[in-house]
């Protein structure tokens, strides 16, 4: 009788769970419909991280591409997120990633090398959209390098970035400031802006990554070319030569006397509001300054920049830059429908977006002649006069160091640590050097890193001796 | 003289300390009552809110209540605070009531049976004390891929898949695996503590085994249920780390999770209106459970950790 | 005892969630990570057996060493000071100082604050812009008093002193909880005790060192250990304050193995950091277990 009472009350408690259970389960989608397996529609999901640029665009460029291949039964989804790479990895790792993917935080390298991501080459040889050159001959030299490997691009940049020191053309004007062009007058412009109570130049010290690209600027012009060359090509001891000694000296010198105090602690948009609030006068940074700050430049505020300034005694043609593809797509093996993956991927990065996305989220295509100067704001005008500046023979003179892109742990525990050792004056630019040359040894000594070719610039090409 | 002096000392240190406690958490409110404007032009003032705004002759600013009920609409709801908050209430809720039904259970049995190997039983759940979250985080994460396929390939007749990450059935799982051995542990010290008699008597009166549980122990165990349970609140409703690796979606995000997204959200676009009215939201709650159950928190605190 | 088939059935019942649940979800996968800790695997292609060289790596490795070395610091340096203070406040208070439920009270509360939100409140009470208050506090004294005489603004949060920042957050938070730990372990002991030195002469401090301490060692004693653990499993404090970026300067063991896991898909690192922090745990715990042995026993 006990026992029969027993196994009553147990089958009521089941009977209530359980079906309360399978609610919740399916509800919360632990459990959920199959999707059937002859979906009609052939989707794609692309994530952007959603940085200063947010996603508006893309969602637009995506629903009229899905409105133009409605035959084609192309579906493409967009959504952002400022921590995508927290978000994605996972879902790379449990074998389930979005088609498309724009996040360069992830460790693309190691995908590649893993086969985890496939190539766009055979989009890259079909013309580009509304027009009969392929599209791969119309990238900007340099930006399809970053991530290709045994001849095979395994990411497309969709916006051009080039690195330059901003500041507002009328706080100049007003007192009387001008664009320096040596280095010499740019110490003394820094010099004139402290004596009138200004910090020189805003610094982004929580991400000592942003330094990273005065650095190789000032490597460029300090070394030229042929430097930049043996540093690619991870020539033992490249950075202690002491042509690059010197540049890390003068960085942090720079650092030393005209940095903003309290920049070191500084994340990046809490030191460029301090510049746009006039506080400081000057920022190393990307082109997509002006669009990370739009809410908080005030009117009036003229935002220009200015290449670099040359080394006096330097072996570098100071018109040349550090420019380089960003915002890179790529797809993940795994993902649905690469086909139309890369196809949308055609569309978004062609002549015909290019005016559009640089009037909707001022960024510039890694296109050539993608970004008509009419269609941009003066800021990325005045990056477009420096692009054209930089011309030799008609090729963009751009140049990029490839390695924090291609070792990324190196990039997060050498490079990252000893530039803001360099910054902070903890370490001796000799130390410095060491150690990013040591790291770099390392990484050459590990079996598991892939390094793919490299073509070297041509210096004499570019104006410079050898 | 000297004992005055001294109390005074001790009052000026107490003081001191209750200044550093309560400030930051003043300045938080009084920070979400500023614009992002105020924060860079006049951020130690008494907040314009209340002063008055220099651009009040300026149509084109907003005033100050407009931009704090605009900063306080889009954290909860552009930025999902609501939807946050609700995850939250959901996933700690749910927690709990496994939480505390399984391990009672489970504690009850091995604090009043005893059977070959109980002791071993109970020795096996304890273990689980020294092993921090940490070390299972991971094989964790490919375990429920294994799990999802199994699950998907025993279902898949039926037309249905299964999936444990991201979803608030794995989280769920792994927040009530991760506390049974702290529960256990407390739990079988309160059904070791009440009289064995009282079983006895209960099974006489024709109750059953179900029934002494149900009807006399549980009742009985009640201050070391609320115990176990405040513990559990607390680490599950601040959760971050589990929360961050299984959690992906927005839309399953945790009020913590969700905190640390919007503060780099804000840092992107520089608006510090959004971080400290995403504070505010977090905050008030916290403290106004805080206010109702302090006296059952701390003394819960303290029961349950000189029993751990 | 004779057992009935019900009662066994009963116990079966009862015990089987609890050893499902944890079996699969807690002591599986710990048995998992010990196999990993032995593995090169990414993740995403095939493992490989490597035996303990990942072991060897990490002590090889400064990375590593330097997030052990910031565990073992804050576990001093906050883990002393919020323990002393806690200490100081329980005896205070204890004895029955006017408005003493009220400091009870508030000094608990940072305790009940999500770590995400605490750490986010002193990442911008830190801050180097405008608002940060702990500057502007600064430079307030140094204009009025002359006193530091530091350049301000202080990089509290910049990489080379976030550490030392951290300790400040972790005492502030934790100081309420030691004390009403400590407070209610105080107040189990008998009155008597204390009149009896009162009328001796002893001083306030010699009753605390002679009658409370001795006989709250033993809590003490449980409050350093849940410490060392506490200390030894950081997370939200580094990973919020470095923006949930951190590097070489700002790491501790478990936003390393986060990283390393998560951002760089190297599993048989990041579970070799996982065992031994298990190691160091299990060391800790054991500490409590001897130095506690009576308690212990009861179960």
């Amino acid at each position: 009788m006990k026992l029969y009472s027993a196994i009553l009350r147990t089958g009521i408690a089941v009977g209530v769970v359980l079906p309360l259970a399978v609610i919740f389960l399916r509800w919360d989608g632990a459990v959920r419909p199959r999707p059937p397996g002859d979906d009609p529609w052939r989707r794609v999901e692309l994530a952007v991280f959603e940085g200063g640029y947010g996603i508006a665009w893309h969602q637009k460029t995506a629903a009229e591409y899905t409105a133009a291949h409605a035959e084609e039964r192309a579906i493409v989804n967009v959504w952002g997120e400022p921590r995508m790479a927290e978000k994605v990895k996972p879902r790379i790792l449990r074998g389930d990633p979005p088609s498309l993917i724009m996040d360069n935080r992830l460790p693309l390298w190691l995908m590649i090398s893993t086969g985890k991501l496939l190539p766009f080459d055979g989009a890259l040889d079909r013309p580009a959209y509304g027009s009969d050159v392929p599209w791969r001959d119309l990238f900007l030299p340099g930006t399809l390098d970053t991530y290709t490997s045994g001849g095979k691009v395994y990411a497309i940049p969709t916006s051009f970035g080039a690195w330059a020191c901003w500041y507002d053309a009328r706080q100049f004007r007003e007192h009387g400031w001008s664009v320096p062009r040596t280095w010499y007058e740019f110490e003394t412009l820094c010099r004139q802006i402290d004596a009138a109570g200004i910090a020189p130049i805003a610094y982004q010290g929580k991400y000592p990554y942003y330094a990273w690209f005065t650095y190789i600027s000032l490597l460029q012009r300090c070394g030229g070319l042929a430097l930049i060359n043996r540093i690619n090509a991870m020539e033992p001891g490249a950075f202690s030569d002491p042509v690059a000694l010197k540049a890390a000296g003068m960085l942090q010198d720079l650092a030393r006397r005209y940095f903003q105090r309290g920049s070191l602690a500084m994340s990046h948009t809490e030191s460029q509001l301090q510049f746009v609030n006039n506080k400081a006068a000057m920022i190393f940074c990307g082109v997509w300054l002006e669009n990370e700050q739009r809410d908080t430049i005030r009117p009036g505020f003229e935002l220009c920049c200015f290449n670099v300034p040359a080394v006096e005694g330097g072996k570098g043609n100071p018109r040349l830059f550090n420019g380089l593809g960003t915002e890179y797509v790529f797809m993940p093996t795994e993902g649905r429908n690469p086909d139309v993956a890369a196809d949308f991927t055609r569309y978004m990065v062609s002549l015909e977006k290019g005016p559009d996305m640089g009037a909707s989220i001022g960024v510039i295509s890694p296109l050539r002649g993608g970004c008509p100067p009419s269609a941009v704001s003066p800021a990325l005008q005045s990056v477009l006069h420096m692009l054209d500046a930089s011309m030799v023979d008609g090729t963009p003179g751009i140049f990029n160091v490839r390695l924090a892109e291609l070792l990324l742990e190196w990039q997060q525990q050498v490079m990252i640590p000893s530039l803001a050792g360099l910054l902070h004056g903890t370490l001796t630019p000799e130390e410095f050097a060491r150690r990013l040359d040591n790291g770099i040894a390392h990484a050459r000594a590990d079996p598991d890193i892939i390094i793919p070719e490299f073509k070297p610039y041509d210096p004499q090409a570019f104006g410079e001796p050898l | 003289m000297l004992s005055l002096l001294k109390s005074a000392i001790l009052y000026a240190v107490l003081l001191v300390w209750l200044l550093a406690v309560v400030m930051p958490l003043l300045w938080v409110f009084a920070g979400s009552l500023r614009s992002s404007r105020e924060f860079v032009e006049d951020p130690f003032g008494i907040p314009w809110l209340i002063t008055g705004s220099p651009y009040a002759d300026n149509p084109d600013v907003d005033t100050p209540w407009e931009s704090v009920v605009a900063d306080f609409r889009k954290a909860w709801v552009k930025s999902k605070f609501s939807r946050f908050f609700f995850n939250s209430v959901l996933v700690t809720t749910l927690s709990l009531v496994g939480i505390i039904s399984i391990s009672s259970m489970a504690s009850y049995v091995l604090a009043k049976f005893t059977f070959p190997g109980s002791k071993l039983v109970l020795l096996y759940f304890v273990s689980g004390l020294m092993v921090p979250a940490q070390l299972v985080l991971i094989p964790l994460f490919f375990q429920f891929t294994t799990l999802s396929r199994w699950g998907t390939a025993l279902l898949a007749p039926f037309g249905y898949e299964v999936e444990l990450h991201d979803t608030f059935t794995g989280l769920i799982t792994i927040y009530i695996a991760l506390s049974l051995p702290f529960t256990i542990l407390v739990l079988t010290g309160f059904f070791k503590s009440l009289p064995s008699e009282l079983r006895e008597a209960g099974i006489m009166d024709g109750c059953g085994e179900y029934g002494v549980f149900r009807h006399i122990m549980l009742p009985l165990s009640k201050p070391g249920l609320v115990t176990a349970a405040i513990f559990n609140f607390l680490g599950i409703w601040n959760e971050y780390l589990f929360a961050l690796v299984f959690m992906n979606s927005d839309s399953h995000k945790t009020l913590p999770l969700g905190l640390a997204a919007v503060s780099i959200q804000a840092q992107y676009r520089t608006d510090f209106g959004l971080m400290f009215a995403g504070l505010v939201i977090v905050l008030v709650p916290t403290l106004l459970v805080y206010i109702v159950l302090q006296k059952q928190l701390t003394r819960g605190i303290t029961v349950g950790a000189l029993k751990g | 005892m004779k057992r009935t088939w019900e009662q066994t059935c009963f116990i079966a019942v009862f015990l089987a969630p609890a050893l499902l649940l944890f079996t699969v979800f807690v002591a599986i996968p710990g048995a998992r990570a010990l196999l990993y800790s032995l593995q090169k695997w990414d993740g995403l292609s095939e493992p490989k057996w490597v035996g303990f060289s990942n072991f060897v790596a990490l002590f090889r490795d400064d990375l590593f060493r330097i997030a052990l070395g910031h565990n073992l610091f804050l576990t001093v340096t906050a883990g002393s000071a919020t323990i002393l203070l806690a200490l100081f406040f329980a005896a205070v208070l204890h004895r029955r100082v006017r408005g003493s439920a009220v400091f009870r009270v508030a000094f608990f509360f940072p305790n009940v604050i999500a770590s995400v939100a605490v750490a986010l409140l002193w990442l911008l009470l830190y801050s180097t812009t405008d608002f940060g208050v702990l500057n502007g506090f600064l430079a307030w004294m140094k204009e009025t008093v002359g006193w530091p005489a530091v350049s301000l603004p202080i990089p509290f949060t910049g990489k080379p002193y976030l550490v030392y920042s951290v300790v400040p957050m972790l005492v502030w938070t934790a100081t309420g909880f030691y004390m009403v730990l400590f407070l209610a372990a105080m107040e189990g002991i008998p009155e008597s005790f204390y009149e009896v030195a009162e009328l001796e002469g002893v001083s306030p401090f010699g009753q605390f060192w002679h009658i409370t301490l001795p006989l709250i060692r033993e809590v003490v004693v449980v409050g350093v250990v849940f410490l060392v653990i506490g200390s030894l499993k950081l997370f939200e404090a580094v990973w919020i304050m470095d923006n949930e970026w951190p590097s070489k300067e700002t790491h501790v063991m478990a936003t390393l193995l986060y990283q390393k896991v998560f951002s760089e898909y190297n599993v048989g690192y990041g579970s070799a950091v996982a065992v031994l922090m298990f190691v160091l745990v299990f060391v800790a715990t054991l500490a409590t277990l001897r130095f506690s042995r009576r308690e212990a026993l009861e179960y």
